[in-house]
């Protein structure tokens, strides 16, 4: 309870929230605009982390580089993802890609010699024998430097958590106005009829399938850069950050926003982050009769209804458009 | 053949399991010239269609298109070449406003490649011209006033008109028309004959119309091609047509013949 009115906690909630909306971002570009129903995002999110903590830690690969790596491969998997499975027709490729999400976190699982297997980055084998498995190495310099300068303003209040949120949503806000950007020209014009139609698209002259595929890669390096602050934000990776609920919590915010627009995306982010983050604290009567692995389900069912009671009242999410919804 | 010819289909086939849709179909279309197909329901009319415009992949014959065979090439690589189909029923894009579904059909538009978001201004050039053009083409079909509204708020008629706008802004060689005149009232045929007409006179541009019946089309065909059971039965002139007795055979006396 007493963690419930800490600020660093709140601070803490609101950096996760940002990544979360990052990841989040990722899907509103494929769906919001193309359509495209991609339940497993989450896998880029694995493949950018993993690839950033084995380059630096089995080659000693300088961070920013192996960061910028793990984004590329985030993308080469978007672009696998989608090159083998786009042509197919809407529903399938979103069973498909809960298939691609989990085979990644298979791969990662089973692969003990170089991922660390179930045991996660700390047991990712070191460049040099018996140094400590960690990729943070260049990160954590970096974020105290940021914390002494927020020292000046916030004091003692300053603290990783607080530079964390800080860079994130810096992150988060140039993303939100570059994809803003990119979603007012006329390539999202021409996905956003894909999004109805594939035959008039194509009958004046557009390569659906093409763009599609755009859509799927820059969301994919969206959610790699989500995968590469989610790495650093915990400091530790293990293959179950990377089930497919995840993918789903990015879904939850992209509802709550409302798809078609990115406006909505970092209020809905907050307020999922605070959702997830303050059910954490149902401590008390009535939730106070479960034992705490009972209230760890109440706090997911506790988000559903709050998702259904917008969804009844605010169908087109809490920043779409209605008109838009029905037309037929 | 002669260079007279924008179109040229020889012994297209295809079939979907047992049914042999389209079944050796041979016809051509003069260049500037207004060529209808038409047929009972099931003759395979819009499958041909489908065939000519890459929608769907024929098993055999060919498909040529100004001289150039393009029977395996994808639908957006036909549109490429300046051949732009309609849809039977029109279709529009619902949730994109009037005037947004127009500048859809915009070709070799900067702003539709990812790269150019690096080139704001070539692509804000582009967007007014296109915004323009668009406009005007509107105003052409005379649907203007919607333009800013969803075009899911149409009726079926100014679906047609849009749909027709949208072919246009492609600026075609060749417009491939699907039952433009199903389902719209005699005096929104008039207006759609009469943005054909000037268009036809204005731009040499070549037509194939898919129709249901012989009267829709009399008047503004060069030339008719029936079709019934995927075959092409008779080839020629509106007036040759009206006489021909394989063609009153095959709609059995749902046209009647006049003398």
């Amino acid at each position: 309870m007493i963690a419930f009115i800490q600020p660093g906690f709140w601070v803490f909630v609101l950096a996760m929230a940002g990544i979360y909306g990052i990841f989040s971002l990722g899907l509103q570009v494929q769906y919001g605009v193309g359509g495209i129903l991609n339940f497993g995002h989450v896998g880029t999110m694995a493949l950018s982390s993993y690839t950033m903590a084995i380059l630096v830690i089995s080659y000693g690969v300088n961070f920013w580089i192996a960061s910028l790596c793990g984004v590329a491969v985030a993308a080469l998997g978007g672009a696998f993802l989608g090159l083998t499975t786009l042509r197919l027709s809407g529903d399938y490729f979103s069973i498909v890609s809960i298939a691609f999400s989990e085979i990644v976190r298979y791969v990662i699982f089973n692969s003990d010699g170089f991922t660390g297997g179930s045991q996660g980055s700390l047991n990712i084998p070191a460049k040099v024998e018996g140094d400590y498995p960690t990729y943070t190495n260049t990160w954590e310099p970096f974020i105290g430097w940021v914390k002494d300068r927020l020292a000046v303003i916030f004091g003692d209040n300053a603290d990783r958590d607080m530079a964390m949120a800080l860079i994130v949503w810096i992150t988060l806000g140039i993303l939100l106005i570059i994809v803003g950007r990119i979603e007012r020209m006329p390539w999202a014009r021409v996905l956003r009829a894909t999004r109805e139609d594939d035959d008039v698209p194509a009958a004046l002259g557009k390569n659906v399938f093409q763009f599609r595929l755009q859509a799927v890669i820059l969301g994919s390096v969206i959610g790699g850069i989500a995968g590469i602050y989610w790495a650093l934000q915990f400091s530790l990776l293990s293959p179950d950050d990377f089930l497919t609920i995840v993918t789903f919590y990015g879904w939850m915010i992209l509802i709550l926003s409302g798809a078609p627009k990115v406006k909505g995306l970092p209020i809905a982010a907050i307020f999922f982050g605070f959702l997830y983050g303050g059910t954490r604290f149902f401590t008390f009567w009535p939730f106070s009769i479960l034992d705490s692995s009972q209230r760890a389900y109440i706090r997911i069912m506790i988000i559903g209804l709050v998702l259904i009671f917008l969804m009844l009242k605010r169908p087109q999410g809490l920043f779409g458009k209605r008109e838009e919804m029905v037309l037929e | 053949m002669s260079n007279n010819l924008i179109l040229e289909v020889r012994d297209i086939k295809v079939h979907f399991g047992g049914v042999k849709a389209v079944d050796g179909a041979t016809m051509s279309v003069e260049r500037g010239s207004v060529t209808s197909v038409i047929g009972p329901n099931g003759a395979g009319k819009t499958t041909l269609f489908n065939l000519i415009s890459g929608a769907i992949a024929s098993d055999s014959g060919t498909v040529t298109f100004n001289g150039e065979e393009i029977q395996n090439l994808h639908p957006h690589q036909i549109a490429h070449r300046g051949m732009i189909r309609t849809f039977q029923g029109a279709k529009v894009i619902k949730r994109l406003s009037v005037v947004e579904n127009v500048m859809l059909g915009g070709q070799k538009n900067p702003g539709e490649r990812l790269s150019g978001f690096f080139n704001p201004r070539a692509r804000s050039r582009y967007e007014s011209e296109s915004r323009e053009r668009a406009m005007s083409l509107l105003k052409q079909v005379g649907i203007d006033r919607f333009a800013e509204d969803y075009a899911g708020i149409l009726s079926g008629g100014q679906r047609k008109l849009l749909d027709l706008a949208r072919s246009l802004m492609a600026q075609p060689t060749m417009l491939l028309l699907d039952e433009p005149f199903a389902g719209v009232n005699p005096t929104l045929v008039e207006k759609l004959l009469e943005v054909l007409n000037s268009l036809r006179q204005a731009h040499q541009l070549s037509f194939l119309l898919v129709e249901h019946d012989l009267e829709t089309v009399m008047n503004i065909s060069d030339r008719v091609v029936v079709m019934a059971e995927g075959k092409v039965i008779a080839d020629g002139l509106p007036n040759s047509i009206y006489d021909n007795e394989l063609v009153i055979d095959a709609y059995l006396g749902t046209r009647k013949k006049k003398s």
